[in-house]
């Protein structure tokens, strides 16, 4: 049974981020503060794990992006995933989930995967559409925000846990092949092993032009990117620690909190 | 025929969810820019009641669908269900909330329908007669106008971005109810189990001290649980990354997937405001937020804003509180 796991390349979420001159996207530079999506690490760690449980069980890794995403493709494969593939694409623009799906699922259309994992959410786009789009230009079933999965031993059916509003679970059996987008909190992701990361550090990433794929045309069109309006902002308490906290100590006694 | 905009009800255990009121909200601004009508379609094993309720409420038409296979929310089943009916109607926009179902269900049945799709929208834009719309990106440090390419549109709506209004029709919608055509599927769902015993009372509680990610590390726990002692009736709250982590249970989870509350003083200490955090916590009267990131998305929401590390802040904080009890 093989697995693939969507991964992507987020700027760190503490990192700030400007527009740049075309007002269409965000400006990188060399030292913006990459790195893998945190719900992508709880999807390789699921899929690890299935791997171990599992006999017969492989796993490999897919990003779709510029150059600079092949670090996180490495990564996924320190981790521990076999196979590392990434789609490259022209120039570092936004990307509609639309189009990654389709290229994701374009690549599964000549390789055979039972399980595709996604994150339940892209840090920076924040979409929760790429495992969806998948699942349906494939015709497979699919589940979102998943807390617990169980492959069925004849490896024919999953049962998924997935996590909805106010705690509750929704319970559900997918016939394979599927795909699951998992939510973040369903394991704690492992740490790359010594001998993982040497093993990544020497393996090649299979390197496929997106040009190359016959990717459906865009379905969306990001006309503008704009900061939120600084109305919205409350009161900026300024001064030193102490002063600050003083100020604090008296806002909320005149408002009868203390 | 009139162009038109389909609402998807959601509901759980015969009830609809206050969510879809908010849809309702969006779809009316929606309808007097475009002069599409908006009409409600409710899916479910037996709707007849609901579907009656939402006409009189909204006084809009409202479809029902009915099927033992639809007892439950399941994605496959809607998707199915809503392309056999929404063929007849050829709405422009079909909407519904971003919540666990429709983040579940819209992408898949746009990409069935030949849609466009646009999620967790906050706010739509109109200009020269083309209508786009705005969503948050970056966690919130950064907003998006994204406009469709195609005919129709499947769109999420971010819940809490639009209030659900009184409307008080003269007269109620007309109701229609249909039988759901039969399908086969291959995801099935069992069932719905209800959240673990709740030991917590976030609800009663005047205050909640929560807790972010940027606490740093499970030590630092007890700066919150301080702070929280200075108050009389307050609680531990925590966003879901805390709770992932395991530094606190999923009890203290406030957010989309969590708890809803709304107490007299929210403190969030190293919390980003990630939409799913805030749209538990932003009825609350007073948020008063502690972050060290200036462009942190809390302050948006926030009343009084502090841009210090917490680690060293809360201390002094503590210090001046036990001053301040003191002195009076
Ligand atoms: C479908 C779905 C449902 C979800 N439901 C929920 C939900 O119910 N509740 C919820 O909370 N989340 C939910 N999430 C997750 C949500 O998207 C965010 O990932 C989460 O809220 C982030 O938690 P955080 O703000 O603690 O962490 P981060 O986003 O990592 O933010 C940490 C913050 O701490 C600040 N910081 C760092 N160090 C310090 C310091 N020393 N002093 C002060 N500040 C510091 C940083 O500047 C940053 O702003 C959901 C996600 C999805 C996809
Ligand atoms: N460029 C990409 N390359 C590979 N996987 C991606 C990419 N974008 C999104 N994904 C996957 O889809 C999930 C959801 O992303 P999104 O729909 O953008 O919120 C992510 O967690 C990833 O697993």
């Amino acid at each position: 049974m093989k697995i693939l796991i969507c991964v992507k390349q987020v700027i760190d979420s503490q990192a700030p981020v400007t527009i740049d001159e075309s007002g269409k996207w965000v400006k990188y530079g060399d030292s913006s503060p990459f790195r893998m999506n945190r719900y992508d690490e709880f999807a390789i760690e699921e899929a690890l794990r299935i791997k171990e449980t599992l006999n017969d069980v492989s796993v490999d890794a897919i990003s779709v992006g510029p150059p600079r995403v092949s670090s996180t493709v490495r990564k996924a494969m320190e981790m521990g995933a076999e196979k590392g593939i990434h789609i490259l694409t022209e120039g570092d623009f936004f990307i509609t989930p639309f189009e990654v799906a389709s290229t994701i699922a374009s690549y599964v259309q000549t390789n055979n995967y039972a399980l595709i994992l996604t994150g339940a959410m892209s840090e920076d786009d924040m979409n929760s559409q790429v495992g969806q789009v998948i699942a349906e230009i494939l015709n497979r079933p699919c589940a979102t925000l998943v807390m617990h999965q169980e492959i069925r031993e004849d490896k024919k059916e999953v049962y998924v846990e997935r996590e909805i509003e106010g705690g509750k679970r929704e319970c559900l059996n997918l016939q394979l092949p599927a795909v699951l987008t998992i939510q973040s909190g369903i394991n704690i992701p492992r740490y790359p092993s010594l001998s993982n990361v040497l093993r990544a550090r020497k393996a090649q990433i299979l390197t496929i032009e997106a040009t190359a794929m016959n990717i459906p045309a865009k379905r969306e069109h990001l006309v503008a990117l704009s900061y939120p309006e600084v109305s919205s902002r409350g009161t900026f308490i300024e001064g030193s620690q102490r002063e600050k906290a003083k100020e604090l100590v008296s806002i909320l006694h005149e408002k009868s909190l203390i | 025929m009139k162009k038109q905009i389909a609402i998807i009800a959601e509901h759980h255990k015969e009830s609809v969810v206050s969510a879809t009121f908010e849809a309702v909200s969006f779809a009316l601004e929606l309808s007097n820019l475009t002069e599409a009508k908006p009409v409600i379609i409710v899916l479910g094993k037996s709707i007849k009641e609901m579907a009656e309720n939402l006409s009189k409420k909204t006084g809009l038409d409202v479809v029902g669908i009915e099927g033992g296979p639809l007892e439950f929310y399941n994605a496959e089943q809607y998707k199915f269900t809503l392309k056999y009916y929404l063929e007849s109607i050829d709405p422009e926009y079909i909407c519904m909330t971003h919540t666990a179902m429709g983040l579940d269900l819209a992408p898949g049945l746009a990409t069935r329908l030949d849609a466009s799709c646009i999620t967790a929208v906050e706010g739509i834009k109109s200009q020269d007669g083309k209508i786009s719309f705005l969503r948050s990106m970056f966690g919130g440090k950064l907003r998006a106008e994204i406009m469709p390419k195609l005919k129709k549109s499947v769109i999420t709506i971010l819940p809490g971005a639009w209030k659900a209004q009184e409307l008080d029709p003269m007269e109620n919608g007309h109701v229609d109810i249909k039988a759901a055509p039969s399908s086969i599927s291959t995801s099935r769902t069992i069932t719905v189990k209800e959240a673990e015993e709740e030991t917590l009372n976030l609800d009663d509680a005047e205050v909640i001290v929560a807790a972010g990610r940027g606490i740093g590390n499970e030590e630092n726990l007890h700066l919150v649980k301080d702070l929280a002692k200075i108050f009389n009736k307050s609680a531990i709250g925590a966003s879901k990354a805390v709770c992932d982590l395991g530094w606190l249970g999923y009890k203290h989870q406030i957010g989309m997937t969590g708890r809803t509350v709304s107490p007299r003083l929210y403190i969030a200490c190293g919390i980003s405001g990630s939409s799913q955090h805030i749209s538990g916590m932003k009825d609350s009267q007073i948020v008063v937020s502690i972050n060290i990131d200036p462009n942190a998305a809390i302050f948006n929401v926030s009343h009084y804003c502090i841009v210090e590390d917490l680690a060293t802040f809360i201390p002094v904080l503590l210090e001046e509180f036990r001053n301040f009890v003191g002195t009076t």
